[in-house]
């Protein structure tokens, strides 16, 4: 152990100055999701709970009513879980390919339609909607988790594709060249080779389109019918009775509970998360 | 890319295209409906913008009066004026704010794990939440201005969020907390896969910490700021959630940004040909700005392949 | 009251069953169904609803009910959605006149002999009727009204000025706030920031100082009554109440404001209806509030009307067509309205409906007497800020213009009523 020079010391200072900053909000949707409706409305949004509202996590999770369901977030979770994952897996899997494809082995127009593809990066959320209604409309898919999986596979594509292709432009084409001489196609070489390197950019992939998918809100409402609903439309629920008294409590607790998941994702993940960046995106 | 693997040139055969098809159907179909429908889309999108479309789409030409309605009123006006402010701001500063969060934990400190997982939780995080929350904060009657009123120092102020001038850097703020938590981990990436040897043989020279990152270090970061400026220029332009929930585009009008008005025009005022035009506008702004990145790409990669 | 209701109610039903020999024996054959979409998800709003949908089912009907939580905006997404892909819901919620706007795009069930079999359209205030029947027949059906502009007072703050009488003109109201302030109510008004809060310190503002102005101005959009004194004079008195806010408000909503309203630190909120319940369940005691009609210059009640209502959507299925006549029974029937009002705090459509009863607040039977003298002089008006004066583009174009000139206080009076005609053109 060494002395802390006073350098260090600022280091320290400064390090854990931005972190507690960073941390603010967190600890006011904590406290508040253990203060009472009632307390929040008759004080202010910051403050010390008069004692602990554990009830409010029983509520939000599995009591509060969204009209006639009273089941609380619970139900929403699970939907939203039904879109997420194997949405996260195909887009993440399909672009893995992609990217494969693309930057180890080169076909005419690659460029032009890689180009495209990470041009959906750029192309606003709201701008698609109508356009995916016809879409959705015309292959029967209204009303379907199976359209939402559809919806965020395909706009998923743009971010994952870019990301693998970025990170297989490292790998040495040496490695490829040989594989071939023995003979392997296409598929086994992904296979064997490329996937077996692919951890790091994996994971980053899966945790941006987990959390992106998870949150999101204006398809998830706009597609499904009532028992479908996402998480995201039950917090909306809860945030936007205009007649009413809100719900900040219950809110604060099921904003944790909704939060979980991509919470938990972000902090076993977060050192590989660094590590796949530091292999892939710095291209 | 220069010396990947061709597949072979020429028109393949007949067998080797059907032994060859799972591949192609593999590459081709995912990539494919992932372009078709970002160009249908847009394409759609424009021809919407000149229809007089309303609740629905209908077919019809209206020329270029869409364009000139948007161009004319004043939402898109004060959005136009604070997408420039907001998308420089905030992509300079939630750089500079990685940049600074990277080095800092780069000085091998003891919690580096715990540290970094503070910063990268708001990317968990909903935008609709992350508004919510910040909505509160700094709101000067029930946040952190009440907060230090209460404590005792009631000449302190702290109220962006109802200013009009000032409102937007509210955005900005909540912005930054949200997402420089990513370019914090790329540039610490980088930070990471610096070689060592180089920064040994700078500081045997005896160049000083400061002097090692100015000269040395920060210069190989080039290309991952240019990364970091492109997700954080995305991150600017689908901030949609996030001002919603924090602002609504006020004071007043005062932070509209060019997604609100896109949003508001089609759904809200249930006139989609306005908003098609303003979607259009805004796409073409954001051409404005990758163009010459694209170029600048281009040129780089010539001169690598010439050197 | 529950027997007679429900008597005549029966007697509704059975009427309706004779005079539609088609639909009753829809109803008969099959078991009535009924997909529904609304943004009504939680608190009160949710509660009515599924009390509704309860109602639906006693009725040995199924209730397919899809609330699409958030903003009306969302609610419409759906709508739309749903509208394209040619399955529109059996009934929505929709009002004002985007009830017209939208039965352009889809055809709507004609709601003409269900109505009449009700008597239903003897009981609701015309202005409101024209609003649900856009093509002269009905095809839309109010379900509950709110007052937007009720005057609400804190009796604490009250006490500060040493004053006990209500004020019923603007002048009034002006010189009770001044008497707060100097009695040490340090923001006489304790509205919120909201775009619709906005909305409706301009439109309490001008009906009250001339409904007939308002009507002209507002809801016809007569460019001569646009530049008219009265508009001037509205913002000027705009200004006012926003000069006895709290600037820190921010767009919050009204209810940050309730605990120091309550306290007496603020005192008067020019609000919906709706507020008196949003106090009841926050805990607050009725008590410490008085409720009024919303300041008229000529002392006649001025009633900004806002209408939530169901547009009912042309389906080919048996069973969906059972469902909207019993649907359509069911929210004109009175015991449902009361059932409805009294869970949400609004009054009922239906003019005839007793509130004297228990159950009602005072506040809904002061809503209510004033809803019947503003017909009566012709003073009930639809209201700009709750999107039931104009269509939505329309109404947003104005309220642009007025939320900015809340904001902005260096906006003069004058310009804000040349930009106010100006949005009108640009919007139209």
């Amino acid at each position: 152990m060494r002395e802390l020079a006073p350098g260090r010391v600022l280091i320290y200072l400064i390090v854990s100055l931005i972190a507690a900053t960073w941390l603010a909000p967190l600890a006011v949707v904590v406290l508040n999701s253990l203060r009472t409706n009632e307390e929040i409305a008759q004080g202010s949004m910051i403050g010390w709970p008069q004692h602990l509202a554990w009830s409010n996590y029983a509520a939000a999770w599995s009591g509060f009513c969204v009209a006639e369901t009273c089941a609380g977030i619970r139900p929403y979770m699970l939907n939203s879980a039904l879109v997420t994952i194997p949405a996260t897996i195909f887009s993440t899997l399909l672009g893995a390919v992609a990217g494969y494809a693309v930057s180890l082995w080169r076909f005419r127009g690659d460029n032009w339609i890689y180009g495209i593809v990470t041009l959906g990066l750029f192309l606003p959320q709201q701008m698609r909607l109508l356009p995916w209604t016809i879409v959705l409309r015309d292959i029967g898919l209204i009303n379907t988790l199976t359209g939402l999986v559809l919806i965020h596979t395909i706009q998923g594509l743009s971010f994952t594709t870019l990301f693998c292709r970025n990170y297989y432009v490292a790998i040495p084409h040496e490695l490829i060249r040989a594989a071939r001489i023995d003979g392997a196609g296409f598929f086994r070489i992904f296979w064997r080779i490329i996937l077996p390197l692919s951890p790091p950019i994996l994971i980053v992939t899966v945790i941006w389109q987990f959390t992106h998918i998870w949150n999101e809100f204006l398809y998830g409402v706009t597609f499904t019918n009532g028992q479908q609903q996402p998480v995201t439309a039950a917090l909306i629920a809860l945030s936007a009775a205009v007649a009413d008294i809100p719900q900040h409590g219950v809110q604060s607790a099921a904003v944790i509970i909704a939060a979980l998941p991509t919470l938990l994702i972000y902090l076993l993940g977060g050192r590989y998360f660094v590590r796949g960046l530091t292999a892939g995106a710095v291209k | 890319m220069t010396n990947a693997v061709s597949t072979k040139p020429g028109r393949p055969a007949a067998s080797d295209l059907v032994r060859r098809l799972p591949e192609y159907l593999m590459i081709w179909v995912p990539l494919l409906l992932c372009a078709v429908h970002l160009v249908s889309f847009s394409l759609w999108t424009i021809w919407i913008s000149f229809t007089p479309s309303t609740l629905v789409p209908v077919s019809g030409w209206v020329g270029l009066r869409n364009y000139t309605a948007v161009l004319a009123s004043r939402n898109w006006q004060i959005a136009f004026d604070n997408l420039l402010l907001f998308g420089s701001a905030f992509v300079l500063l939630s750089a500079v704010t990685g940049l600074v969060l990277a080095i800092l934990l780069d000085q091998r400190i003891r919690g580096e794990n715990a540290l970094r997982s503070i910063f990268l939780y708001p990317l968990a995080v909903s935008f609709v939440v992350t508004g919510t929350v910040w909505s509160w904060l700094l709101n000067p009657g029930i946040g952190i201005q009440k907060l230090v009123h209460d404590l005792g120092w009631t000449s302190f102020k702290f109220d962006w969020l109802i200013d009009r001038d000032m409102a937007i850097w509210t955005i900005v703020i909540a912005a930054i907390w949200q997402s420089s938590g990513f370019a914090m981990a790329l540039f610490l990436a980088g930070l990471r896969s610096v070689d060592a040897d180089i920064i040994k043989a700078a500081q045997i020279d005896g160049a000083g910490p400061i002097r090692t990152y100015w000269r040395i270090i920060l210069p190989t970061l080039w290309p991952i700021t240019i990364t970091v400026v492109v997700v954080q220029l995305q991150f600017a332009i689908s901030a949609f959630d996030l001002v919603r929930a924090l602002t609504n585009g006020g004071p007043g009008i005062a932070t509209q940004l060019p997604a609100l008005v896109v949003y508001d025009l089609m759904f809200q005022r249930s006139l989609l040909g306005r908003g098609a035009a303003a979607a259009v506008l805004m796409l073409l702004i954001l051409l404005a700005v990758l163009l010459p990145y694209a170029a600048w790409r281009y040129v780089q990669k010539r001169r690598a392949t010439h050197a | 009251m529950p027997i007679t209701t429900t008597r005549r109610r029966l007697l509704a039903g059975s009427a309706a069953a004779l005079a539609l020999p088609a639909f009753a024996r829809a109803q008969g054959a099959v078991k009535p169904r009924l997909t529904a979409i609304s943004q009504w998800s939680a608190g009160s709003d949710g509660a009515a609803i599924t009390a509704l949908g309860k109602k639906f089912e006693e009725k040995g009907g199924i209730w397919q009910h899809s609330p699409v939580p958030g903003f009306t905006t969302e609610m419409m997404n759906k709508l739309r959605a749903q509208i394209m892909a040619g399955d529109p819901p059996a009934c929505s919620q929709l009002k004002g006149p985007e009830i017209a706007a939208w039965s352009k795009i889809a055809p709507t069930v004609d709601l003409d002999a269900v109505v009449a079999a009700a008597g239903y359209e003897k009981v609701v205030a015309p202005d409101l009727a024209k609003l649900h029947k856009p093509g002269g027949k009905w095809i839309a059906l109010p379900l509950q009204i709110y007052s937007t502009n009720m005057l609400f007072l804190s009796k604490r703050a009250m006490d500060k000025a040493k004053a006990d009488k209500i004020p019923v003109t603007w002048a009034e109201f002006n010189d009770l706030a001044e008497r707060m302030k100097a009695g040490g109510v340090p923001y006489p008004v304790a509205n919120g920031g909201t775009r619709p809060d906005d909305g409706q310190k301009f439109e309490a503002a001008l009906a009250g100082i001339s409904p007939a102005a308002y009507r002209a101005a507002i809801m016809n959009l007569d460019a001569k009554a646009l530049k008219g004194p009265e508009i001037k004079a509205a913002f000027v008195q705009v200004r006012k109440i926003a000069d006895w806010m709290d600037p820190n408000v921010g767009a919050q909503h009204f209810s940050t404001n309730l605990k120091r309203f309550i306290d007496g630190d603020m005192g008067m909120m020019i609000m919906g209806g709706w507020a008196q319940g949003v106090l009841r369940n926050a805990g607050f005691k009725f008590e410490d509030f008085m409720i009024a009609p919303g300041p008229s210059d000529n002392s006649k009640p001025v009633f900004l009307l806002n209408a939530d209502a169901f547009i009912f959507w042309q389906r080919k299925e048996p069973d969906l067509q059972a469902g909207q006549t019993l649907m359509a029974q069911l929210v004109m029937d009175p015991a449902i309205q009361t059932m409805y009002s009294q869970i949400t705090g609004s009054i009922p459509v239906r003019t005839d409906v007793d509130l004297s009863g228990e159950g009602w607040s005072d506040g809904q039977r002061r809503t209510a007497a004033a809803l019947k003298d503003a017909i009566a002089s012709n003073q009930a008006v639809l209201s700009l800020a709750h999107n039931m004066a104009q269509e939505n583009g329309m109404t947003a174009a104005l309220i642009d213009v007025i939320t900015e000139y809340v904001k902005d206080k260096t906006i003069k009076p004058e310009q804000a009523a040349t930009r106010l005609a100006e949005a009108v053109e640009g919007a139209r």
